[in-house]
């Protein structure tokens, strides 16, 4: 079964293909890692199944429904939430009141588990130190990452995207981000893992996807995509291989 | 908490100004006319530029609202005839909002200010309907007797007060600064964008079109340059900006201090020229009080309240 | 309507397109470069104005000199302008610095109503060239002093903008301050010289001004509400898309005033039903460069 499925997906800017064609789809119930060298099209493939830009052509599919050309609000109201690699919050906003509007906007009908019911509920499971009442400008980098994973959470949804969510952590925000993401899943909810450290998507991703110029270079497990020589090829250039 | 202070607010608003009508010194009553209908002009803007939408056009529903209630209450009375003002700013204001949408921010302030010149032009070629150039003479409200014009305007800038604080509440507040910080985060978190922009456009168009329907009431004429002026833009930015931006004071209060040295300008400069004080007002504040007098105050509170909380923070500190 | 006077009303509405340009061309390089809306800028072209008629009507100085002395002189007002208030505000949100620039044009108004009087004022300066005969149409040698000089402002701003040093600097810093920043350009100053250049340029074209239209305080307010439909018609720091813009709205207005009967009256309200009919359209401009979203 698949959870969230693209098909013959097209993002063009000018004559650019972000997006060429792809196909793909994100196995339901697994964290998969979403991995490709830089400009390979891992954003612009978030951006289009979340609704910031629509592709010229293809589908894309979240469970039963269509959601293709759907803007953001309503692809978080069909289940999926995503959050931003460079969280701008609000400078004047407090953390419960960032958590607090998609508790009150996001329209999804699935409810969630009793420990993530309510934004304090939320904070505290995502390991926000911080008191609710805290203004956002006074937050921590890793304070920020996990105020944005606890605000993608807050939309209630079936798929998560993760936009490297870790980059920029230490060692030890990194490891605490990751038992996150695997208590996120284990709560039932399928999770895309935006990386480029391969490390991080070795040890936490059953499923990996890899993109190239836009396309689909590779999938499978992590062993298997890791060791394929075509990647090797695209993160290195030719010659390195072995 | 903030609802306290915001029954403070109203209160202090109605016995205030209820005072002045009560006392009946005309020219305290006619200036404080001016600072409520400007108050509930100012308050339109700001209930917009809490969605990232900085107008220049405040004059143009200002306008709208008092053509319109002054040349429908003669056809559907008093009543009737402001509601379908009213109305006809919240269509005007859903017709410009779905225009200037996609505008990025200068273009969407410069689109405003244009909306704003160009009602004039309509009224100008709709002699038939409008009256042109000659202007509409509006039934005078309240019998024209100013203590009850002013009554009404209060209650009416008391209304416009709760609807500021209903868009200061939990449930708007922080979708409203997330769509102007961050409108693709706002999205993302299952806010529709579009539909609260225009709606937030709609009503700060009905709040200014009610300031401008009273306006229009007061002497029982208008002319399209007594409304239209880009002065009716320029105001509300200035006294929201002024008395302090996202709040419901901070508007209220810029209105009684704008208007308050403006009449002590006219005083002492005299009729050509006095508004050299306005300027020089705006000039000095946005050097000295970027955040507006209520958000001055805040920091002095907040400063203060450090200053006590000293001890306690750096046992804090020292634990961590 | 004979084809004499639609020949008579283009051509001087061409001629006014010559002032709008010298106006709007300012106007967009320092609105482009800061991505401040600067409404003070009617307010030099104001100053501009009457320097040029004092010069003129007291000392009895040609206007030629008067617009390249107004031109320096509201250069130098506008470095103090920009290093004593508006640096102070850079830093600050959109609507403070919109708000500055209002206050500052409402403060200059006004002080030029207090020392001038609020009454309109003619120059009656000689012709400083010879009237044009074209056929059965006659240009005015004014009109065609301003429209050359404008075409001329246009040309040195373009000129700068695309060919020196600090030109490149300007497009860089209005692309992206920061990184500009972080490539050792000195963004103060370069935000300082785009107003000062926008200074002369509005000096220059107040001495216009005094040539062609009444001298009065809201003179430069009238013309710089129709400059930001200008630069908003043209995509906003489009130097070339300013000119167009001009002349668009210059014929607009000339063929409104001549044949529509009272449409002179319509003032800068033509300028914003173009307007916003283009915005509909085309939400950048007719040649602004597209959202970087």
């Amino acid at each position: 079964m698949t959870d969230l499925c693209v098909s013959g997906c097209t993002v063009a800017f000018g004559g650019l293909k972000a997006i060429n064609d792809l196909t793909l789809t994100i196995p339901s119930g697994a964290i998969t890692g979403l991995i490709g060298p830089n400009g390979s099209g891992k954003s612009t493939f978030c951006n289009m199944v979340s609704g910031q830009i629509p592709p010229s052509g293809g589908r894309v599919r979240l469970g039963e429904k269509d959601i293709t050309g759907w803007r953001s609000d309503q692809a978080v109201a069909a289940g999926l939430a995503r959050t931003y690699q460079v969280p701008r919050v609000p400078k004047e906003l407090t953390i419960g009141e960032v958590i607090g509007v998609p508790f009150r906007y996001a329209r999804s009908s699935r409810e969630l588990p009793r420990q993530m019911s309510t934004t304090a509920d939320l904070a505290r499971f995502c390991g926000l130190a911080p008191a609710l009442d805290t203004a956002c400008a006074d937050l921590s980098i890793s304070d920020l990452r996990r105020l944005e994973i606890a605000r993608a959470l807050a939309c209630k949804p079936r798929v998560l995207l993760l936009d490297e969510a870790m980059a920029g952590l230490s060692l030890e925000d990194t490891a605490q981000v990751i038992e996150l993401v695997r208590e996120v899943h284990a709560a039932g909810i399928t999770i895309v893992v935006i990386e480029h450290v391969m490390r991080i998507i070795a040890t936490l991703c059953q499923h990996a996807v890899v993109l190239n110029n836009g396309r689909l270079l590779s999938q499978g497990t992590p062993e298997v995509v890791l060791r394929d020589p075509a990647v090797r090829e695209a993160y290195l250039g030719k010659g390195f291989g072995p | 908490m903030s609802a306290r202070y915001s029954l403070l607010t109203y209160i202090a608003v109605a016995v205030g100004l209820g005072a002045i009508a009560l006392a009946g010194n005309a020219f305290l009553i006619q200036a404080a006319i001016g600072v409520a209908i400007s108050a509930i002009l100012a308050l339109s803007w700001d209930i917009l530029s809490r969605t990232g939408q900085v107008s220049l056009g405040q004059s143009a529903f200002f306008g709208i609202g008092a053509y319109g209630s002054g040349l429908l209450t003669p056809q559907f009375g008093v009543v009737l005839g402001w509601v379908a003002g009213i109305l006809l700013c919240a269509v005007a204001a859903i017709l410009i909002g779905l225009v200037t949408l996609r505008l990025r921010r200068l273009y969407f302030t410069i689109a405003t200010l244009s909306f704003g010149l160009s009602m004039q032009v309509l009224i100008l070629v709709t002699p038939g309907i409008t009256g042109g150039s000659t202007g509409i003479m509006p039934p005078v409200l309240m019998g024209g007797s100013p203590p009850a014009q002013l009554l009404l305007i209060t209650g009416f800038l008391v209304v416009a007060a709760i609807v500021s604080d209903i868009f200061l509440s939990d449930r708007f507040r922080p979708a409203f600064f997330m769509i102007r910080s961050n409108p693709a985060l706002a999205a993302s978190s299952g806010v529709p964008v579009v539909a609260t922009k225009i709606m937030a456009f709609a009503v700060s168009g009905m709040v200014a079109g009610v300031a401008g329907a009273c306006y229009g009431g007061l002497y029982g004429y208008v002319i399209p340059e007594d409304v239209f002026t880009p002065n009716w833009s320029i105001l509300p930015l200035a006294v929201s900006i002024l008395g302090g931006m996202d709040t419901t004071l901070g508007p209220i209060l810029g209105a009684l201090v704008l208007r308050f040295l403006e009449e002590i300008a006219r005083h002492y400069v005299g009729g050509v020229g006095y508004q050299v004080v306005y300027g020089a007002v705006i000039i000095l504040f946005i050097v000295i009080l970027p955040r507006g007098l209520v958000g001055g105050l805040r920091q002095l509170l907040r400063k203060l309240a450090r200053r006590d909380a000293v001890p306690a923070r750096s046992r804090s500190e020292a634990k961590a | 309507m004979t084809l004499a006077s639609v020949a008579q009303a283009v051509l001087l509405s061409l001629t006014v397109a010559g002032l709008y340009a010298a106006i709007a061309a300012g106007l967009t390089l320092t609105v482009g470069v800061t991505r401040i809306i600067n409404f003070a800028h009617g307010e030099f072209v104001m100053l501009g104005a009457f320097l040029t008629y004092f010069l003129f009507n007291q000392h009895g100085v040609s206007p030629w000199i008067g617009m390249v002395v107004s031109g320096v002189v509201i250069g130098l007002f506008s470095a103090l302008v920009y290093r004593v208030f508006l640096a102070r505000v850079l830093k600050h949100d959109e609507h403070n610095q919109l708000l500055a620039t209002l206050g500052l044009s409402i403060l200059l108004v006004n002080i030029a109503i207090i020392l001038w009087s609020p009454d309109p004022r003619v120059m009656q300066a000689p012709q400083l060239l010879p009237a044009l005969q074209l056929g059965g149409v006659t240009v005015p040698g004014n009109n065609l002093v301003v429209a050359g000089v404008g075409g001329l402002l246009f040309l040195a701003l373009q000129y700068i903008m695309r060919h020196t040093r600090y030109g490149t600097q300007m497009r860089f810093a209005s692309d992206d301050a920061e990184l500009a920043m972080h490539c050792g350009i000195n963004v103060d100053r370069i935000f300082e010289l785009s107003f000062v250049i926008g200074g002369v340029a509005a000096g220059v074209a107040g001495g216009l001004v005094a040539l062609i239209l009444y001298v009065h305080p809201v003179v430069g307010l009238d013309l710089v509400i129709r400059a930001f439909a200008i630069i908003t018609l043209g995509g906003l720091g489009n130097i070339p898309g300013a000119l167009i813009g001009a002349a668009i709205l210059a014929l607009a207005e000339g063929l409104t005033s001549t044949f529509v009967p009272h449409g002179g009256s319509f003032g800068y309200g033509i300028a914003f039903l173009l307007l916003l009919l283009v915005l509909v359209i085309w939400p950048n401009g007719l040649f602004g460069k597209q959202a970087h979203s």
